[in-house]
């Protein structure tokens, strides 16, 4: 009992710092008239032109965000149809506030009640959906291109490793979603062994194992670097914050609730990086074309990851800013390594008023970081009491990767995202 | 030696003359505007670019002689100036050393603590590894981050002159336009700028208390109040001062200078410093199931190292309940 208070307290004090800014963030959906979706994505008056900097270059300055929640791959249901309507976008705003309404505690002192709690308790919120049903534009299927054989492998690896660990819990005994291709055994040899790549999944749910034996094998959020390159904002929002001069554009990323970053783009034809020089953010060259600024991202680190793709990660940006109080932002994914074609997401983001000023810098998840060593010392414990019979074997107990609670949406059933329904 | 020192000291002279003949060319040259490029589309003085400082501040604001190393312990004479270096830095032989300086606070030299405040900051410096923020990855506080050994860069807009740092990707704006403060008192200050001729004022309050001035184990509380000045020297150099204030450490204010140089290399760009994952180890290395760090064996150095948990640290105090 003591070990799963350390780990709930681990779980919730990983993200905890973040609260502050998902509450101004997100705009509240119980009980409301989805009055905002009348606005934005492309289909009201546009707000003046676009400004230049006194200097003369596009001026792409001040703190934005993205107003909508929008899925990154399109809900098999919604197959051929690009956007919602008006009234589709109504009934899941409703819907979805419903589900989020609700006590969705599962049984009192559960693994899958101690593991969702921190979503329970946090998630009360989301954003209005968006008028379009992907952020994917291409392929126009709005779905990520399937991948290559050799990332099919590379993940079916991680996934055997990952049901490994599973394989002797509740979740794979009671047959639960997050056991999905595994099956109930005893421990694994496997639980013993280097992960056949670096973990560097954000979030709890896919890719994280379920083992604290070093901080590695936890979660890049629980390590509070889950910040990555392309970032959407997810459903906790995000607010970049762009600062100009000339032949240079900042933005400071307040996202990742508490997991900031800063990034410099030159505008320059200089040569990217050596290619042995690798970074967690890539390597970013920015040019002017028209009003766009492209900015080419290459050197990426084999330690991040997105969507599967990891140092051969090429991303091409488009920022362009269409009126005065909207970016448009389209960025085309590239990695041969992984997928069987590009793909390019479409985003826009909404100015936020300079003098608010709601772009922060801290608090920072690392400073406040308690959930790691919760999370390290817990299973100590849980290992001692073991070796001395008084408690279960700590390879039999859920930790990570045991489904449940995402987003404030259940991983199946009634209470499960009513888009993935 | 005496001869040595006397070259070195005529060589010192020459390098100074050279300097302030330089300077003075450009200013006499150039009296209102400085080089091309030095002024920004509004007429202010230009500080976009990478910046860094090039002086011993993030070891001690105030003068000091060099050490032997960054952690020592008693040497084989009795003195305090005999001491040799400690295990943490051994290893590192001549590179785990601390250059001396000739300091950068202002008059004389002297930090003016109040008698309790003293005493934190001798003990702060026998408990560098334990105390020190900068140690942990944690944000480094202003003014500590303009002087560490990593370069930053402005972006200096029109209402915003922004500041990228290279370590832990962390930034601070400088606010020339009216904006409402942080939610909550901060690492890294909230600042509030504005121009007095071609000096850059900068207003800097709203601090938790957290951070350090240096390695020395010179710190502040949240009373601590701010005022930086940046003015162009030359188009390479920015003279930095900043008045420090804090009634609850400090019997009356003082002031630290230095110049920041700009990075002239012609490819220099900021490199991610990202160190949440490199003090991993430090923090939580002693959580792992087996322990990486060992009693090397065979052939290899074997470096125990003595590192207590710090009494009345509350990540430590608090996990190991």
């Amino acid at each position: 009992m003591r070990r799963r208070l350390l780990q709930l307290i681990g779980m919730a004090a990983v993200v905890v710092v973040g609260l502050v800014l998902l509450k101004v963030n997100v705009t509240p959906l119980a009980g409301q008239t989805p009055a905002a979706t009348s606005k934005g994505e492309g289909t009201e008056a546009k707000a003046g032109p676009a400004p230049k900097t006194p200097w003369g270059e596009p001026d792409l300055q001040g703190i934005w965000t993205n107003n909508y929640e929008t899925p990154l791959q399109r809900p098999a249901k919604y197959a051929n149809k690009e956007f919602f309507t008006e009234e589709e976008r109504a009934e899941l705003d409703r819907q979805r506030a419903e589900i989020i309404g609700k006590d969705g505690r599962r049984e009192r002192g559960s693994e899958q009640d101690v593991g969702g709690a921190y979503n329970a308790a946090i998630f009360l919120t989301h954003k209005h959906m968006g008028r379009r049903t992907s952020l994917v534009v291409d392929p126009p299927d709005g779905k990520i291109p399937p991948f290559t054989p050799e990332a099919s492998k590379r993940r079916a690896e991680m996934r055997a490793f990952q049901l490994a660990l599973l394989q002797p819990t509740e979740v794979c005994k009671n047959k639960m979603p997050g056991c999905e291709g595994g099956t109930y055994g005893p421990p694994s040899p496997k639980r013993a062994e280097t992960p056949p790549s670096y973990l560097a999944t954000s979030v709890a749910g896919g890719g994280s194992i379920n083992r604290s034996d070093n901080p590695e094998d936890r979660t890049l959020g629980e390590r509070c670097m889950a910040a990555i390159l392309p970032d959407f904002g997810g459903i906790t929002g995000f607010f970049p914050q762009i600062v100009q001069s000339p032949g240079t554009v900042s933005i400071f990323y307040d996202t990742g609730q508490g997991q900031g970053w800063q990034r410099v783009i030159p505008i320059t034809s200089r040569p990217h990086l050596p290619s042995h020089v690798r970074q967690w953010w890539g390597d970013s060259r920015g040019r002017w074309e028209g009003n766009t600024l492209v900015v080419d991202v290459t050197n990426f680190t084999a330690k991040t990851d997105y969507q599967g793709s990891r140092e051969n990660l090429h991303l091409t940006e488009r920022w362009t800013r269409v009126d005065a109080n909207t970016i448009e932002y389209v960025v085309t994914m590239e990695d041969s390594t992984t997928w069987t074609r590009p793909w390019t997401v479409k985003q826009e983001f909404h100015r936020q008023g300079d003098k608010a000023n709601r772009v922060y810098k801290e608090p920072r998840c690392h400073e406040g970081n308690y959930g790691m060593p919760a999370l390290l010392v817990g299973a100590r414990i849980e290992e001692r009491a073991f070796a001395q019979g008084r408690g279960p074997n700590p390879a039999t107990m859920c930790t990570a990767g045991c489904g449940g609670f995402a987003g404030g949406f259940a991983d199946e059933g009634e209470e499960s995202n009513p888009l993935a329904q | 030696m005496r001869q040595w020192s006397t070259g070195s000291t005529i060589a010192l002279a020459v390098a100074a003359a050279a300097v302030s003949a330089v300077i003075t060319v450009s200013m006499t040259r150039n009296p209102v505007q400085a080089s091309p490029g030095a002024r920004t589309a509004d007429g202010k003085p230009d500080f976009s670019g990478i910046w860094q400082a090039l002086n011993e501040a993030n070891w001690d604001l105030q003068a000091h002689e060099a050490r032997s190393g960054a952690v020592m312990q008693q040497g084989v004479y009795p003195f305090a100036f005999t001491k040799v270096p400690a295990a943490p830095v051994v290893a590192l032989g001549a590179a785990g050393g601390v250059p001396g300086s000739v300091g950068v606070v202002d008059g004389d030299g002297q930090i003016p603590y109040n008698p309790d405040a003293a005493k934190i900051k001798a003990e702060n410096g026998e408990h560098w590894i334990d105390r020190d923020p900068e140690l942990k990855c944690y944000l480094p506080g202003i003014p500590r981050a303009m002087y560490m050994p990593y370069p930053f860069q402005i972006v200096q807009s029109t209402n915003k002159v922004h500041m990228a740092f290279a370590f832990t990707s962390t930034a601070r704006t400088i606010h020339l336009d009216e904006v409402e403060g942080p939610p909550d008192l901060t690492f890294m200050g909230h600042s509030v700028g504005k121009w007095e001729g071609d000096t850059l004022v900068v207003d800097v309050t709203e601090f938790n208390g957290k951070n350090w001035f240096d390695r020395a184990g010179n710190f502040h509380s949240d009373a601590l109040h701010l005022t930086e000045r940046f003015t162009p020297i030359t188009h390479d150099a920015i003279r930095y001062e900043v008045t420090v204030e804090d009634p609850k450490t400090f019997t009356k204010p003082w002031k630290i200078s230095m110049p920041l140089y700009r990075r002239l290399e012609p490819n220099a760009q900021l490199l991610e410093y990202r160190c949440i994952e490199f003090v991993e180890e430090f923090l939580y290395g002693n959580l792992r199931k087996q322990q990486l760090v060992k009693r090397w064996e065979g052939d290899t150095m074997i470096v125990d190292i003595t590192r207590k948990v710090p009494e009345g640290d509350k990540l430590y105090e608090w996990y190991r309940r």
